[in-house]
């Protein structure tokens, strides 16, 4: 549905993206993460054809954006970062407005605005000035804004952001619902919300692919040991002794002491190996109670951080 | 197009800027006809349509200064340009509504030359060649007042610009009287103007090659003029700048004649100004 080949993007000597490569299936909802400025919005108004690439190419549904704008423009619908509103017309008035031109037919307009609005719940709101809703609202009139039309690609530039926690659930519910029928690309500096909403991530840093893959994988794929952490009753020397004597264990650390009497140790086990029994075997014989073991699998947000950070130091 | 005009219409009259524009423009107009009409029972109408050209210089920056910058500021033409409708479609609406709040404004003045009539005998057919002119006029300050618009989003500085340029077009005619007409100025003059093309070229494009070939072709020109017919350059400033004497073409209508020439000028004046104007901001998505 959306192929996106050597997309490259100049502000002067300012490389925004460089040689960004890759596909949307249809159907597919992907999530585009990176931190600030790591060129998630200019990718997307890039995608939408606000403006251009200064290299490399992009296809909707087979059409290029450059050659066939309005058959492009026709089939998204796009949220940006800061939602496009006329502060000085209604809610009714502006959606009303984006329908003309969008080129909605009359006829297909009475039948979807009703069905938008109590989707994205601002059918409270309908005659209010723009300027006089929260920033939350503004946000769902701009997210109502991008459905009209019902374009079979939605491209959403932190979607959440505003929201109050409750309806960020609500609003992720809905992206997943519309990701059985749309094709969605969602970018997010938030890491749980690309993990619950997207089927597949991208790790953007400053302009390139640092990674990508299904949020599991990318978990998988970068941890090649088990690491596990565990506060021990007991000294801390004669634990470590004791953890670093247990076969599977490559590496035993002392973590601190936060509670009296006990110690906290950090444990690396190899590769595929369940160090979990064999560590609470060994403690129990040694007499030192185990009082917390916790697994330390990367989260997303390690893994973010360990990318980006790393191409940091590179570079 | 029709949605953005309807759009931009109503915006004028739901923000201060529509009803500024009218009842400045209108007070004035009123305190013009009073004067030169009613108070000297003067049935001369197009008097007060030429006295109202200067006040007009300085509303129609009220009504031009938001039409694009405005949109870049909000960040609302993130979604105008990513809807199916095209840059220029898009552009001729604003204009448009521009020109038809204009255009409304005019016809409520039109009741001071119905209520003169009763009181004597009009010139009908000048006074309407008077309105026309004045109407091409005025679309043609409002296409200039895009066009700045078009260059910052700022909408202070778009007005003082606007205010600017469009007092320098009126000011063009006395302008002309102090220019020299001999042959070296207008060397100097047309030299000048191919560095100013090469400037903006390089500001452009930022390609040192192009500038420089556009600076050669300019002077090439220049050198092969002087020498195969160097008439050209006497008094090529004053023709120059009479291209933008919007006010010497206003002259023929306020008398009443109605020719096909100054039309022409006008509508194409404006249709060069919209046309810059979409180029300026598909310019912008390109850097």
């Amino acid at each position: 549905m959306i192929q996106v080949e050597k997309l490259t993007k100049k502000y002067g000597q300012h490389i925004a993206t460089k040689n960004l490569n890759f596909t949307v299936n249809k159907g597919e909802v992907l999530g585009f993460l990176g931190p600030n400025g790591a060129g998630k919005s200019t990718t997307m108004n890039i995608i939408t054809g606000y403006i251009s690439a200064t290299e490399g190419t992009v296809m909707i549904d087979g059409y290029d954006v450059l050659e066939k704008p309005e058959e492009v423009k026709k089939r998204i619908g796009y949220l940006p970062e800061f939602p496009p509103l006329y502060t000085e017309m209604t809610v009714k008035e502006y959606l009303d407005f984006v329908s003309d031109i969008k080129k909605v037919s009359k006829a297909q307009k009475n039948k979807d605005m009703e069905k938008i609005m109590d989707l994205i719940k601002i059918a409270d709101v309908r005659k209010r000035l723009i300027k006089n809703l929260s920033k939350g609202y503004k946000q769902r009139v701009g997210f109502a804004q991008a459905l009209i039309g019902n374009p079979p690609v939605l491209v959403l530039d932190e979607p959440t952001i505003g929201l109050d926690p409750k309806q960020i659930i609500e609003i992720r519910n809905l992206i997943k619902d519309l990701g059985k029928e749309h094709t969605i690309i969602l970018s997010s500096h938030i890491l749980p919300e690309v993990s619950a909403v997207c089927e597949r991530v991208i790790i953007i840093n400053k302009g390139e692919i640092v990674a990508s893959g299904t949020p599991d994988s990318l978990s998988k794929h970068l941890n090649n040991s088990s690491r596990l952490s565990l506060r021990v009753a007991g000294p801390e020397e004669s634990v470590i002794k004791v953890l670093n004597n247990i076969p599977g264990v490559k590496l035993a650390e002392y973590n601190g002491i936060k509670e009296m009497d006990t110690v906290d140790v950090l444990v690396e086990g190899d590769k595929d190996v369940d160090i979990r029994k064999p560590l609470f075997f060994a403690l129990s014989r040694a007499q030192y109670p185990i009082l917390q073991m916790k697994s330390m699998d990367l989260t997303l947000e390690e893994i973010f951080l360990q990318l980006t950070t790393k191409e940091r130091e590179v570079s | 197009m029709l949605a953005i005009m309807k759009r931009e219409f109503k915006a004028y009259f739901s923000s201060p800027t529509g009803f500024v524009f009218m009842g400045f423009f209108l007070l004035l107009t009123g305190f013009f006809f009073v004067m030169s009409n009613v108070l000297h029972a003067s049935p001369d109408y197009n008097a007060v349509l030429g006295s109202i050209t200067f006040i007009f210089l300085i509303v129609v920056p009220v009504l031009t200064m938001r039409l694009i910058s405005e949109e870049s500021k909000q960040k609302t033409d993130q979604l105008l340009l990513t809807s199916p409708l095209s840059l220029t479609k898009m552009v001729l609406g604003k204009y448009f509504a521009a020109v038809s709040v204009f255009l409304i404004t005019l016809l409520v003045t039109a009741l001071y030359p119905v209520m003169l009539s009763f009181f004597g005998s009009v010139a009908v057919w000048e006074i309407l060649g008077g309105y026309i002119g004045f109407f091409l006029l005025g679309s043609s300050f409002i296409a200039v007042g895009l066009f700045v618009s078009s260059l910052t989003d700022n909408q202070v500085i778009a007005a003082i610009v606007t205010f600017v340029s469009l007092l320098f077009m009126w000011l063009i005619d006395w302008i002309q009287q102090g220019i020299p007409v001999d042959r070296v100025s207008g060397i100097v003059f047309t030299v000048l103007l191919a560095i100013g093309a090469a400037f903006f070229v390089y500001f452009a494009t930022r390609t040192i090659i192009v500038s420089i070939a556009v600076f050669a072709v300019g002077s090439g020109v220049v050198t092969g003029m002087y020498f195969l017919n160097p008439i050209v350059f006497d008094g090529i400033i004053v023709r120059v700048l009479d291209w933008f004497s919007l006010l010497a073409r206003y002259r023929d209508f306020a008398m009443g004649v109605l020719s096909i020439s100054p039309i022409v000028y006008y509508v194409t004046f404006c249709a060069i100004f919209v046309f810059l104007t979409i180029r300026v901001i598909e310019k912008r998505r390109w850097s």
